[in-house]
């Protein structure tokens, strides 16, 4: 069997773009053949995706887009006969950009407006989580392919308490909707009432360099000295924010998914997020999830509690690996191959 | 403590706080965009200190992408207002016809209001 991947870009450091490749690992491994293509390749991606113009499908063979933006070049997809799996990655609403990143809500904007034709041209269309999957009216869920293995070892067990200077992590993309300012704001509660030595650490590459100096700005008018933003780390490096972290605040306003759950999980480091999106999903009885109505306020006394309490740090860190063992590599790979397998066999759905 | 009891804990102790929240920027979407805003947004203007590498040591790049705005400067300031005027005139158009509507919504209902 032949399943050609085509996405409508490709680079070094995009997340669909390294899903698509382990997806490939897979294939290989399944002994099935194909190519990978995108309509805007990053040279330095070299030879491992092809361009658009490259894909050579034959009767028989099975199409697997992935959708994460507007992409105007993958239309002409959508006309040919072969099978069609359609993998959304989920697109934030335009609503959180304008204001900060217009050509992003643009491409936002149309990238959601866009997705049900994608969907209806599909034989399956999937989300990556159900949240994501019913934005278009299916109820298919290929997640994304979790592979803790590259990012080393866990800790081997919780710290006997917290330092008088706990480390509270967030990882995520420096953009609106990741509400990285009520971060900000709700680790300040937590530093001023219970943790004077307290440090916040953001990872995430910016949306633009605006955007960067104004949460620069605000980080150091909020907090001066005790907030750090980073990008750009190897996955080392994020391992290593990821040993040292003592809890994950998470404030985000939309998430499809969420793969910075699953790499807190793995780590043992409890989390506190906002239920949005898929988190709820993703996270299940492993997180302190806060709803719509808790502020930044409520956010620091659960950092106090979960700083304080023993007992619940270590039932968090038990839940947390049960989710890291749902999402283990090798049943999302059951899934997606079940999901690909499951398409009509060609000349049945030729009609032939 | 079980999570399950965790969030209920937290809201009390909140609750029993009286300091001041930071304050600073607070992000919010933009869910509707008024025709003001709009007028705002049509009349582009793009800020030249964005015009910037981000690599490491790329100062000669900012300093050779800002000479080439500079150099492009004519022809870049009839595209702008070009694009401008486009804008300006379309949502002129936009506005009048959302005032239009709205009195032809209010003649109706008066009409109907009037009928026996």
């Amino acid at each position: 069997m032949n399943v050609h991947q085509i996405l409508s870009g490709a680079g070094p450091y995009d997340a669909v773009t390294t899903q698509a490749l382990m997806f490939r690992d897979l294939f290989k491994g399944w002994g099935w053949g194909g190519r990978d293509v995108a309509a805007e390749i990053d040279p330095r991606i070299g030879d491992r995706i092809a361009p658009l113009r490259s894909l050579d499908a034959r009767d028989g063979d099975i199409l697997l887009v992935h959708y994460s933006a507007y992409a105007p070049k993958l239309r002409a997809v959508l006309d040919l006969p072969q099978r069609k799996l359609l993998i959304s990655h989920n697109i934030t609403p335009a609503r959180w950009f304008w204001d900060h990143d217009p050509q992003a809500g643009v491409v936002c904007a149309l990238g959601r407006k866009q997705l049900p034709q994608f969907a209806a041209a599909a034989d399956v269309a999937a989300g990556v989580s159900l949240y994501n999957a019913r934005e278009f009216g299916s109820d298919t869920v290929i997640p994304i392919l979790f592979d803790p293995s590259g990012l080393g070892a866990p800790r081997a067990q919780d710290r006997a308490g917290w330092s008088a200077s706990p480390t509270i992590l967030f990882v995520g993309r420096l953009a609106p909707h990741k509400r990285q300012d009520a971060v900000i704001r709700a680790f300040e509660l937590y530093r001023r009432r219970h943790a004077p030595g307290a440090r916040l650490v953001l990872v995430g590459a910016p949306i633009n360099w605006a955007y960067d100096a104004a949460m620069r700005e605000l980080a150091e008018a909020t907090s001066p000295g005790n907030v750090t933003i980073e990008s750009g780390l190897t996955r080392e490096q994020l391992a290593a924010r990821w040993r040292s972290a003592d809890a994950f605040l998470c404030l985000s306003e939309h998430e499809g998914f969420c793969i910075p759950l699953l790499e807190a999980f793995h780590f043992g480091v409890p989390v506190i997020a906002r239920a949005i999106g898929g988190v709820p999903e993703v996270a299940g009885d492993a997180a302190l999830l806060l709803e719509d109505a808790d502020d930044e306020s409520v956010a620091a006394e659960l950092l106090a509690l979960v700083a304080a309490d023993g007992e619940l740090r270590a039932a968090l860190r038990e839940r947390g690996a049960a989710r890291v063992a749902a999402y283990a590599p090798r049943r999302t790979a059951q899934t997606l191959r079940a999901a690909i397998e499951s398409l009509p066999a060609a000349d049945l759905r030729t009609g032939a | 403590m079980k999570p399950e009891d965790a969030l209920a804990a937290a809201r009390a102790a909140a609750a029993q706080r009286d300091d001041t929240p930071p304050t600073g920027m607070s992000i919010q979407p933009t869910e509707r965009v008024s025709i003001e805003q709009l007028m705002e947004w049509a009349n582009i203007e793009p800020d030249p200190d964005l015009m910037r590498s981000t690599r490491r040591l790329g100062a000669p790049i900012t300093w050779a992408k800002r000479q080439l705005v500079h150099v492009m400067r004519q022809y870049l300031r009839e595209l702008q207002s070009q694009q401008t005027r486009f804008n300006l005139n379309v949502l002129i158009r936009v506005a009048e016809l959302e005032d239009r509507v709205a009195r032809l919504e209010e003649r109706v209902e008066g009409e109907r209001a009037a009928k026996p």
